[in-house]
């Protein structure tokens, strides 16, 4: 029990940041406690002081995380309960209380320890300037449009980079593995997968013939990586460039299919 | 021009009208446009919800073309009786002045429009890489391009079977009928008008929730929770937004960087909206006695019709926002029991959790079919 406690200790530092010097949650259990001995509403002090320390009460409690795993299968997301703290909101309440009358000086300073211990969400590293409306990078944009068939879908190899978009631009795109194989603790084994992206030099043999087991029509590579042959000796064409990624076209594949149809 | 005039009819007009349903069951002082564009939506949601599960679990082929028509038809209908009741009932209905603001307030409201404007210039103008994309926003995808539901696999494009962990939460669904009805790609849907929705819808929900913290008329002695600290509640709420991102894990980084998805909605908007809930209906702030016999028996009713609205959005959302907001409701009720002296509470709340129990039976009987069938 005493362990499990501790990974909940966890979870709630790495949740408020505290590894990051973030003390935004310093801020939130002061006003909570301000408001625990200060609010005097019934309903208001039910719903900003009691409620949130039970359910603090509760993320830290053993066998409510031990439920919590069993029922929902997973312990990732044991976190989310903290959502249920709403820490703004309670926060603002008891600031705002705090500061009485002197309202304005009171927004100047909380203001203040609002950045000073927070973190401005639009430096995250995940955050850039929009290439187009679809949010997607151009690169994407243009091989889909490129290797997209006019009518039914066809399967293409991409690296890895490009996984997650490429189907939010196309669903006529398919791939012979998605993002499972780029999650490491998803363990989800992939030949292909190993073949593309895990070595430094491609085994072209090898890429060639699970390729065509899906069959894949396209293969995209980044311009810089290796292969022990040319994929142009295995029936592929340089079908185009863009930006630093090269788009094969599997000749055979695409003469089957034009066969067939 | 007709993508905006479709955006518009389904992000506007259908959940305004929708939202007239709940408007004329609830006392008049709590009456008002925010009130139900906020109910409209929530309702909208759970009409939405009630649709679609069928169709994912019933259907194999087309069943988004299905929920579609049944929704379209559904949704215009609810539309169309919270428009006759606000007919019916036109002549009770008063319109109230805006409160005047002094040039002090007038400023505070400024900079918080200036706060929230930032919020969706950086929504759209800046791009925000999340992994789950790669379902959520390609599920949306595959509805609008391939017209079926949670029975191809977003990462790869081939077959799959039901996955329970996402077949109930169909919100990236809803997002995809709302491109196909505007003729816009769902990723722009998602990416760059839900950010233009979805931001605005929760601080409206703030904005209630401080308008029964801040009262119009304070009682005496009560400057404190005078209506001119709105404003400023509002801009110490836009602050924490912009500057809670201490991890990756909070509600408040969610809300601006993974604003499209269900869980996102269910952090900042289904979650603080049972918090207006719970205020509207428990806090003494927004009750005012009511005359006449229907008034006495409606007064209140319209309020548990959005309560019940926001339990089944939570299901949209995702199948943990259902489990969030048991535990949320089943502690407010608990706590309540205790301070109210008023048992009454854990029924009347276990009764707007149904909706709950509903989609866990589905959630266990679909989940575990394979066991029996």
């Amino acid at each position: 029990m005493w362990g499990i406690f501790l990974e909940s200790v966890v979870v709630f530092k790495n949740y408020m940041g505290f590894h990051e010097n973030g003390y935004l949650a310093g801020i939130y259990l002061f006003a909570l406690l301000y408001l625990w001995l200060t609010e005097k509403d019934k309903h208001r002090r039910t719903f900003f002081v009691y409620v949130p320390t039970l359910i603090l009460f509760m993320f830290f409690c053993p066998l409510f995380r031990k439920v919590f795993v069993r029922l929902m299968e997973d312990g990732e997301t044991y976190y989310r309960l903290l959502w249920l703290l709403q820490m703004s909101l309670v926060s603002a309440y008891g600031l705002l209380k705090l500061c009485g009358r002197h309202r304005r000086i009171g927004l100047a300073i909380i203001c203040v320890a609002i950045i000073a211990c927070g973190n401005y969400v639009y430096d995250s590293q995940y955050i850039t300037k929009a290439e187009n409306v679809y949010h997607l990078p151009q690169d994407v944009i243009d091989i889909v449009d490129l290797i997209e068939p006019e009518e039914g879908r066809i399967t293409a190899l991409v690296p890895a980079d490009l996984i997650y978009y490429v189907r939010q631009y196309s669903t006529n795109i398919e791939l012979p593995y998605g993002r499972q194989a780029l999650i490491a603790r998803w363990e989800f084994h992939h030949d292909l997968y190993d073949v593309m992206e895990e070595s430094e030099v491609i085994d072209t043999d090898a890429l060639v013939e699970l390729a065509r087991e899906y069959p894949c029509a396209y293969i995209v590579l980044k311009e810089n990586r290796k292969t022990t042959v040319p994929l142009t000796q295995h029936g592929f064409i340089l079908y185009e460039r863009v930006g630093n990624y090269l788009i094969y076209q599997d000749t055979q594949v695409i003469k089957a299919e034009f066969a067939s149809n | 021009m007709l993508h905006v005039l479709g955006l518009l009819f389904w992000l506007v007009i259908i959940p305004f009208c929708i939202g007239m349903i709940p408007a004329n069951f609830i006392s008049e002082d709590k009456r008002n446009p925010g009130f139900v564009m906020l109910a409209g939506y929530f309702m909208m949601w759970a009409v939405f919800e009630v649709v679609a599960i069928p169709a994912v679990i019933f259907l194999k082929y087309d069943n988004f073309k299905v929920a579609s028509v049944s929704f379209t038809i559904s949704a215009i209908l609810c539309a169309a009786v919270g428009v006759w009741l606000t007919y019916r009932n036109r002549k009770k209905i008063k319109l109230h002045p805006m409160p005047a603001l002094s040039w002090a307030e007038r400023i505070e409201w400024l900079l918080f429009f200036v706060l929230l404007g930032f919020q969706l210039y950086k929504a759209a103008a800046y791009a925000s890489f999340d992994g789950d994309d790669a379902y959520y926003v390609v599920e949306s995808l595959i509805a609008q391009q391939a017209g079926v539901m949670y029975r191809i696999l977003p990462y790869t494009g081939r077959s799959t079977g039901l996955d329970i962990r996402h077949m109930l939460a169909v919100f990236p669904i809803w997002i995809a009928f709302v491109g196909v009805k505007s003729d816009i790609h769902t990723t722009i849907v998602s990416h760059l008008v839900m950010p233009f929705v979805l931001i605005p819808l929760s601080y409206l929900v703030y904005y209630e929730i401080g308008k029964v913290l801040f009262r119009t008329k304070p009682e005496e002695q009560d400057s404190l929770f005078h209506r001119e600290n709105l404003p400023i509640f509002m801009i110490i709420m836009c602050m924490f937004q912009i500057f809670g991102n201490v991890s990756i894990y909070t509600n408040e980084t969610f809300f601006l960087t993974r604003t499209w998805q269900g869980k996102a909605v269910a952090g900042s908007l289904v979650i603080p909206a049972l918090f207006l809930m719970f205020l509207w209906i428990y806090s003494d702030a927004g009750r005012k006695p009511e005359t006449g016999t229907k008034a006495k028996r409606f007064g209140d009713v319209g309020q548990w019709m959005v309560l019940v609205g926001i339990n089944v959005t939570a299901g949209i959302c995702s199948s943990l926002a259902v489990f969030l907001s048991c535990i949320l409701m089943a502690i407010t009720a608990f706590c309540l029991a205790l301070t109210e002296r008023d048992y009454k509470v854990i029924i009347k709340m276990g009764a707007a959790c149904i909706p709950h129990v509903i989609y866990i039976a589905i959630y266990l009987f679909v989940g575990y079919s394979h066991l029996w069938i």
